[in-house]
């Protein structure tokens, strides 16, 4: 029989073998977090960083391309310079313009114009495409093809070395064709900041709205039981169900009301808003819910009448819940894809119309990962511009209301 | 001491159930104008309940149902059709924990007014100062009216609730407690002002301070379990209680 100081003993040794396995899974499990969620930025920056710039943002997605060729009277020449071009810029004399091989904003390799000769024929051609307007060829175009009249095309995947060769060794040739860069994701973000903007505009007003009826106004009957737990069931619907119900009720709706003819920004919007709307419910309610009765009290026993109290005293000082549930809003709008696939469409678009199909920063990373081959690079280096844009919209959005609080005397 | 002896408040025969609990019983008794009326009794024995018939904040528990007739200057307010808006403009309320928004002193003190149409800055202006002075209370914020009301100790919080209120230019002023989450020196403070209030108003106030019944109340009703047990004046009511029960509670032996 054990004694009784070696029960207590073996009961001590117990609990601290249990207490060290609870505390081991829990830094275990936060461990395992910081990990995941470190490799996942790491992993986005690595892969993204190498084609993040300035241009990426503001150029156009479509490449615009030209065809043209020798003007009447222009030809190869002596075009001497006096400077001498870095290693892997290749330059002929002959024509006067200088090449090099790099990679554009999607990543792929081409051929762009490094440097032109004043007196170069390239600097006067004949429009052979659209348009009669004379071409110039100038810094950072892409030159595609050039077609000789007697020898085989130079083509930029063989890269600009081989280009120049084959331009020296000809005295003319029949076609030149050259394109603007394209790959920018311009159109993308401005769709994507349409988005944010009419989603809001529609969701907030009916969100806060509802949330207003639910905790103030409402009794606690079964009806309103119901709709609680509807709006809770709601916030569990897969976004893409959502998103066939843009496409059925949505864009027709549109279409009649405005001069759309397909998914649009409008009817992306209401899809995303009805989305967000038990959100918005749910996170107002909850701040409405902890603004403390007392103030419920003061107000009305000065004689102020329940909608009073309500949008004066209790609103304001659920502002912060509000501001969370935008917060919620802003990244659930920058982040879905699936619903908007059906609602707007999938159309990478540089000229964006709130009534015309376009495509989210979010789709825009979908559909470069459905191109063949699918685009990791860009797409991360999207995922790292969607997450300073969260970034950007965060702080502001604290500004704000950081000033708002200080106006209205709460300290913050 | 004079007394004008005018009734503000008849209450007769009023019952008050929570769904099945009956937690008033037909309570009957006068308030007087421009007195202090002290309710005193033990914790749940429905003084705040019976304070809050009197400007119908009851109405906001949903299982609360009343019978009889409360009449405020004979008129009875929970007849059909009553104006309880203006019923809590005229009979205002001053709260056990002071409840200022969170805005400044000054839109405090406004905040009523403005639920009342009044826009006039000027208008608005006099409305703080003499509020404030009568709430004792100017001195003391004249120079940052502008600051939060948060900022205020807890007793200039609970004067500038009552000035909150006087903005409103009541008639009557009821006072759950006003004083418990107090330390002395702001208690005697608010005790002094409600002294001080009684020339211009009908004060109602609920205390478990004996001391504080005693010495600035005019009548006293003592409540047990629902019902009124003594009402009278106070220096009756505590020096020759008629009941016992009175006596054993007023001396500390229960309560």
């Amino acid at each position: 029989m054990q004694s009784r100081e070696g029960w207590v003993m073996s009961m001590l040794s117990k609990r601290k073998i249990n207490d060290g396995i609870m505390t081991g899974i829990t830094y275990g499990s936060s461990f395992i977090s910081l990990v995941v969620l470190l490799s996942i930025i790491i992993y986005v920056f690595a892969n993204g960083i190498k084609l993040l710039n300035w241009d990426l943002v503001t150029h156009n997605f479509e490449a615009v391309s030209y065809i043209a060729d020798l003007k009447d009277g222009t030809g190869p020449g002596n075009f001497t310079v006096d400077r001498d071009f870095d290693e892997g810029i290749y330059y002929s004399e002959k024509w006067g313009v200088a090449l090099k091989d790099d990679t554009n904003l999607l990543g792929k390799n081409v051929v762009v114009v490094h440097y032109v000769h004043p007196d170069s024929p390239f600097k006067e051609l004949n429009n052979k495409g659209v348009g009669t307007v004379d071409l110039a060829l100038t810094l950072d175009y892409e030159v595609i093809r050039i077609a000789f009249v007697d020898s085989a095309s130079a083509l930029s995947v063989r890269g600009s070395e081989i280009m120049i060769a084959i331009l020296d060794a000809n005295d003319s040739f029949r076609e030149l064709e050259f394109s603007t860069t394209g790959g920018g994701i311009r159109g993308s973000i401005v769709t994507t900041l349409y988005l944010i903007f009419f989603t809001l505009v529609f969701a907030l007003p009916i969100g806060v709205g509802s949330a207003i009826y639910l905790n103030e106004y409402a009794k606690n009957t079964k009806f309103t039981r119901l709709i609680r737990s509807l709006i809770e069931t709601l916030t569990g619907v897969p976004s893409i169900i959502y998103g066939l119900m843009g496409l059925a009720i949505f864009v027709p709706l549109t279409i009649s009301l405005t001069s759309a003819t397909g998914g649009n920004i409008i009817s992306g919007s209401m899809t995303l808003a009805v989305i967000l709307m038990p959100i918005i419910i749910r996170t107002t309610e909850e701040s409405l819910k902890v603004v403390p009765d007392d103030y419920r009290y003061a107000s009305l026993s000065l004689g102020a009448s329940k909608t009073q109290t309500t949008f004066k005293v209790i609103l304001p000082n659920a502002f912060a819940g509000i501001l969370t549930a935008t917060l919620l809003a802003i990244g659930r709008i920058i982040g879905e894809s699936a619903a908007l696939v059906f609602a707007i469409g999938t159309a990478i678009k540089d000229q964006v119309s709130i009534t015309d199909k376009s495509t989210s920063l979010a789709v825009h990373i979908w559909a470069m990962m459905t191109d063949e081959p699918a685009n990791i690079e860009l797409s991360t280096t999207i995922a790292i511009i969607i997450l300073m844009m969260v970034l950007i919209l965060n702080f502001t959005i604290k500004i704000l209301s950081k000033r708002f609080m200080r106006r209205y005397g709460v300290k913050a | 001491m004079m007394k004008t002896e005018k009734i503000v408040f008849d209450i007769k025969n009023l019952n008050l159930f929570y769904g099945e609990t009956q937690a008033l019983k037909n309570i009957e008794f006068p308030i007087y104008e421009k007195e202090v009326t002290a309710l005193i009794g033990p914790s749940g024995c429905g003084k705040s309940t019976f304070l809050r018939t009197l400007n119908r904040m009851n109405d906001l528990v949903e299982s609360c149902k009343i019978s009889g007739d409360v009449s405020f200057n004979d008129e009875n307010i929970y007849q059909t059709g009553m104006d309880v808006i203006g019923l809590r403009k005229r009979v205002g309320m001053v709260f056990q924990k002071p409840n200022p928004f969170p805005m400044s002193i000054y839109d405090n003190i406004v905040y009523g007014p403005k639920c009342q149409g009044i826009k006039g800055k000027a208008e608005l202006n006099e409305i703080v100062e003499t509020s404030l002075k009568q709430a004792a209370l100017w001195e003391e914020v004249k120079d940052r009216l502008k600051e939060s009301a948060l900022s205020l100790s807890g007793g200039q919080q609970q004067r500038l609730c009552i000035a909150r209120t006087i903005a409103m230019k009541p008639e009557v002023i009821l006072m759950d407690e006003p004083t418990s989450a107090l330390d002395p020196v702001a208690t005697a403070k608010i005790e002094d002002l409600i002294i001080e209030l009684k020339q211009n108003y009908t004060i109602v106030i609920v205390t478990h301070n004996m001391q504080q019944a005693a010495r600035i109340s005019d009548r006293t009703a003592f409540f047990l379990l629902g019902e009124i047990v003594e009402y009278g004046d106070t220096s009756h009511v505590f020096s020759t209680p008629d009941q016992k029960k009175t006596e054993e509670y007023i001396t500390g032996r229960f309560g």
